[in-house]
């Protein structure tokens, strides 16, 4: 029982994109109708895989495996399929982009292009996370940056147009190195494939299948590609830019989703099929994961523009991301995948605030606020419970995340592990900051008509705010789902990373 | 043998015929009716491609005609893209304001120029080859300066004319110095010795090619004629002479010389790794949507090249492919800078605010354009994983590096572009006229980019049974490859 249900959840989007091109430009209702339905069904049909998905033990392989051929000549394969670790991604996007779609309903301007291209990014993002194949994971990878540069540059803020073109070329030049890297490991493997997961396969069977060298190289172009979505220090530069020009709905897509693909990318990739590699990168890899995380913090503390201090906050974020998958055990693995759906929930969610804030208000200055409090009760309560996620207060989603990351590094790493719980105080610090400064004291009267946040953008936030909680207190839903999956693949390279 | 071998020619007969009808035509059809010649003219080059299918009986893999020149897959493969250009610059020409006289003997000299080339992919010696290069020239500087009344036109084809006939010149004393070394000027049955006057005569042919295939450093005339040219005539240049020069380079450094003991890929690893550089840098720069365009087909040479360099198997097809997207995705987008130019002008300003005026148009160049940087998943992006993939089989990871890191700088002038496109206002809001040719024309190439880029299959299959060239067989006769000093 398959019904190619990988395909719909992936091209339904597409399908949607390319109705809404053949809809006259005037009739904006139709568009955003075609479109909303579009991305709804996507994420019906994400919820079907997610009611279907096998979670017992032995489940740790692919399912819902869709393959053809698609170039035999070079054998590259249409080859989908979802694990532990695609899934909760794959779930998380159809959602955030449902979400994000509803929130721009106030986009007026040149609504026909901004649909279709937010649409064909959210086939690119969905491509990413199931496809199997090096060679449509790469072609996925790069369709998310088209629509991605003109999201930004049309509907962006004032520097729109060189936060495009900088987010385009910065990923463009991690990117082209990653299809160098496929196209060594396709002429190093026999019988020459780009099929992932038999690349895994063998190198689980034998992690020196490919030479020290040779490993060390192909993992250093694709840690490229990866390190500059994360983003890793010091590939981080093109984020706060892009995070910040970007319309609100965009930037939850950037923060939310975009930068998982390199998390993804490492474990899957850089983990599993170039384990060699990965284990000579281990010590500089906690290094950068310990300055993302301090630096990230620390960048954020001294921002003044509240989107600029979530932006930064990603870097940080995305850092005990790193510190977990640096950790190399079952703990850290689940704690970095955890880390990164609750990062996709929370950052998402803030990003909305911080334009509904923005919507209203004109300024995104952190001082120019105050005592909001009493004027916008509603707007404040599911801020602070977001901004209390986002600094990782234990039952919500962000807790577990950090805490499983530092308790699986600490196994490996003690000294960079608690260097990086600085970090942790940081974050707490700027995020108390802003809460009380914009928050509470006594009503900034400039302000005091402001509007309380309404019914469309409840409806966008508020789903992810309830999954915040959720997984917060029932960490178990998540873990389960990735649970089999990272402990295969942890239990496959044991004694490597002994 | 010999009357055998004839009907191996037909096509090329029939077009110089067709083209000599076209010819005399021009002088009793009266000016009004001129556009008439131009649908005798895609008719005859449409005829040559069906006597072309006539020709080669169940494409019986490789068949050899003469010691002059030979008939095989690759020049078959060839033969087809540069008729196919030909058809869609005639179609294109349709569209463009071109001067009203003598529209006969454009379509004569577009003719002449594709006869040229078809022998040129074919032929097998030194002097055929020159003479087939000859007959390309003259045509194009001609076609070049066919807007007699303007000045950028002019200078365009005297520019053109003094670095290509200089160019010949160079050439011409390589074939003599080459003769002197070997004897002879065929290709064919050689067995060298590599002393340095034939080192030097080979220097000299590379830059005979060099300039013909528009290879940095030999590239001055490009943007100059690009941007005087009409612009049918600027599609024609930057597709058609360019890919059938490298078929002759493929031909000559890849199969015959290697064959006769004579092996020089080396240096196009450092002219490959220059041109691209050089047409990338150089694009950047540029305001004029033409002359954009023209140092981009310098970088798209560079591109070719690599496959070129990597050389073997993998490398021809890679170069092959690569010319049948270039095609395509150089169709595409000429045939919108026609459209503008024809309402507009050339500059990057004319696109401002496209989007808006006529979002489709804006959506198609954007799609050129990307494919041209060679993003996926459209069809340049399999011409360049296919020529990368030849440099990282033959190990040239420098070389790959090189090329991958100049697509990354090709795609800030692409979408410089989409810049003006999308992100500018509007200037006017004059509705954008495409006429009909025009559109066909844009079908045509949106159908190529993205059936090349989605299902890419068929064309691979059609590349890999068109990598092969008649005559000696390098496997056995080759001799150790030296390995490039660049590159490797």
């Amino acid at each position: 029982m398959n019904c190619n249900l990988l395909t719909w959840t992936v091209f339904t989007p597409m399908a949607g994109a390319l109705a809404i091109l053949f809809v006259p430009r005037e009739n904006k209702g139709a568009v955003r109708t075609i479109g909303t339905a579009a991305a709804a069904v996507s994420f019906l049909i994400s919820l079907a895989l997610l009611a279907g998905f096998d979670t017992g033990g032995s489940a740790s392989g692919l399912q819902f495996v869709e393959k053809w051929d698609w170039i035999p000549t070079f054998n590259i394969q249409y080859y989908l399929g979802v694990d532990g670790l695609s899934l909760p991604l794959m779930l998380l996007t159809t959602l955030l982009t449902l979400v994000s779609l509803i929130f721009s309903f106030s986009i007026e301007e040149r609504v026909k292009e901004y649909w279709f291209w937010f649409l064909v990014l959210d086939a690119g993002m969905l491509g990413v996370f199931c496809a199997m194949d090096l060679i449509l994971f790469y072609v996925f990878w790069e369709l998310c940056l088209v629509p991605m540069y003109f999201l930004i540059g049309i509907w962006g803020g004032p520097k729109k147009e060189f936060a495009a073109i900088k987010f385009f070329l910065y990923t463009l030049f991690g990117s082209v190195f990653m299809l160098l890297g496929i196209l060594a490991l396709y002429f190093n493997t026999t019988p020459h494939t780009f099929d992932m997961i038999e690349m895994a396969r063998q190198a689980a069977a034998n992690p020196l299948w490919l030479p020290e060298r040779f490993q060390i190289l192909v993992f250093l172009a694709f840690y490229l590609a990866f390190a500059i979505k994360v983003p890793a220090f010091p590939f981080h530069t093109w984020l706060p830019l892009a995070h910040v020009e970007a319309p609100t709905a965009v930037s939850v897509i950037l923060a939310g989703v975009l930068l998982k693909m390199g998390g993804y990318g490492l474990l899957r990739v850089s983990y599993s099929i170039l384990p060699w590699g990965f284990k000579w990168f281990l010590p500089a890899l906690v290094v950068i994961a310990f300055i993302g995380i301090v630096y990230g913090a620390l960048c954020s503390m001294a921002q003044t523009d509240l989107k600029k201090m979530v932006a930064y906050s990603s870097v940080n974020h995305m850092g005990y991301c790193l510190l977990g998958i640096a950790a190399v055990n079952a703990t850290g693995f689940s704690g970095a995948m955890l880390q990164m759906v609750a990062h996709g929930l929370i950052t998402g969610a803030l990003f909305l605030l911080v334009g509904v804030l923005y919507d209203r208000a004109h300024t995104r200055d952190i001082s120019a606020f105050g005592g909001l409090g009493v004027r916008v009760p509603l707007y404040t309560g599911i801020m602070m419970t977001t901004a209390f996620a986002s600094l990782g207060l234990p039952g919500l989603a962000g807790f577990w995340g950090e805490f499983m990351a530092f308790l699986g590094a600490f196994q490996r790493f003690p000294l960079w592990t608690i260097l990086s719980v600085a970090g942790l105080l940081v974050t707490a610090a700027f995020f108390l900051r802003m809460i009380q400064k914009i928050f509470l004291g006594p009503l900034n009267v400039k302000w005091s008509d402001l509007q309380e946040i309404n019914a469309r953008e409840l409806a966008a936030v508020l789903p992810l705010t309830a999954l915040t909680v959720l997984i917060g207190v029932w960490p178990k839903l998540a873990l389960d789902l990735m649970n089999p999956t990272i402990n295969h693949m942890i239990k496959t390279l044991e004694p490597l990373f002994k | 043998m010999a009357l055998e071998s004839l009907q191996l020619l037909y096509p090329e007969i029939l077009l110089s015929a067709l083209a000599l009808i076209l010819l005399a035509a021009d002088l009793w059809i009266p000016p009004r009716h001129g556009r008439a010649l131009f649908h005798f003219g895609m008719l005859a080059a449409g005829l040559t491609l069906a006597m072309l299918g006539l020709s080669y009986p169940a494409a019986a893999g490789a068949s050899s005609a003469s010691a002059l020149w030979v008939a095989d897959p690759l020049s078959l493969f060839f033969k087809v893209i540069v008729l196919v250009t030909t058809v869609m610059t005639l179609l294109l020409s349709l569209d463009y304001p071109l001067p009203s006289e003598h529209l006969g003997s454009f379509s004569a000299l577009v003719l002449f120029a594709t006869l040229g080339m078809m022998l040129l992919v074919s032929a097998t010696d030194l002097l055929l080859i020159f003479l087939s290069l000859e007959l390309v020239s003259i045509s194009s500087f001609i076609l070049t300066g066919f807007h007699r009344g303007d000045l950028k036109s002019s200078e365009g084809a005297i520019k053109y004319f003094l670095i290509g006939a200089f160019s010949s010149a160079i050439m011409v004393y390589g074939i003599s110095l080459f003769y002197g070394a070997a004897g002879t000027t065929s290709l064919t049955g050689l067995h060298l010795e590599m002393t340095p006057m034939l080192l030097f005569s080979l220097m000299l042919l590379v830059v005979g090619f060099g300039f013909k295939a528009s290879i940095a450093p030999f590239h001055l005339w490009v943007p100059d004629a690009y941007e005087g040219a009409p612009t049918p005539v600027t599609l024609f240049l930057s597709v058609a002479p360019k890919v059938a020069a490298l078929a002759a380079m493929l031909r000559v450094f890849l199969h015959l010389l290697p064959a006769s003991g004579v092996e020089l890929a080396g240096i196009f690893s450092f002219l490959a790794m220059l041109t691209m550089t050089v047409g990338n840098f150089t694009a950047i720069f540029q305001t004029n949507v033409k002359r954009m365009l023209a140092y981009s087909s310098i970088a798209q040479a560079g591109y070719m090249l690599i496959g070129f360099v990597a050389g073997g198997q993998k490398g021809i097809e890679g170069v092959l492919m690569y010319s049948l997207v270039y095609l395509f995705m150089n169709l595409g987008a000429f045939a919108v800078a026609i459209v503008i130019g024809n309402q507009e002008s050339y500059e990057l300003d004319a696109y401002d605010g496209l989007a808006k005026r006529h979002l489709p148009m804006a959506l198609l160049m954007t799609f050129f354009l990307l494919s041209l940087a060679g993003i996926p998943p459209l069809g340049g992006f399999v011409a360049k994983f296919y020529v990368f993939a030849a440099a990282i089989e033959a190990r040239l990871y420098v070389l790959a590096v090189v090329g991958v890191l100049n697509s990354v700088v090709s795609v800030y002038y692409y979408m410089l572009i989409a810049y003006h496109m999308f992100f500018k206002p509007a200037r006017t809001d004059k509705p954008i006229n495409t006429g009909l040719y025009l559109t066909c024309g844009l079908t045509v190439a949106a159908l190529g980019v993205f059936l090349l880029g989605l299902y890419p299959d068929p064309f691979i299959l059609t590349v890999k049974a068109s990598a092969v060239m008649a005559g000696p067989h390098v496997a056995s006769a080759a001799p150790a490859r030296v390995p490039a000093a660049a590159g490797r």
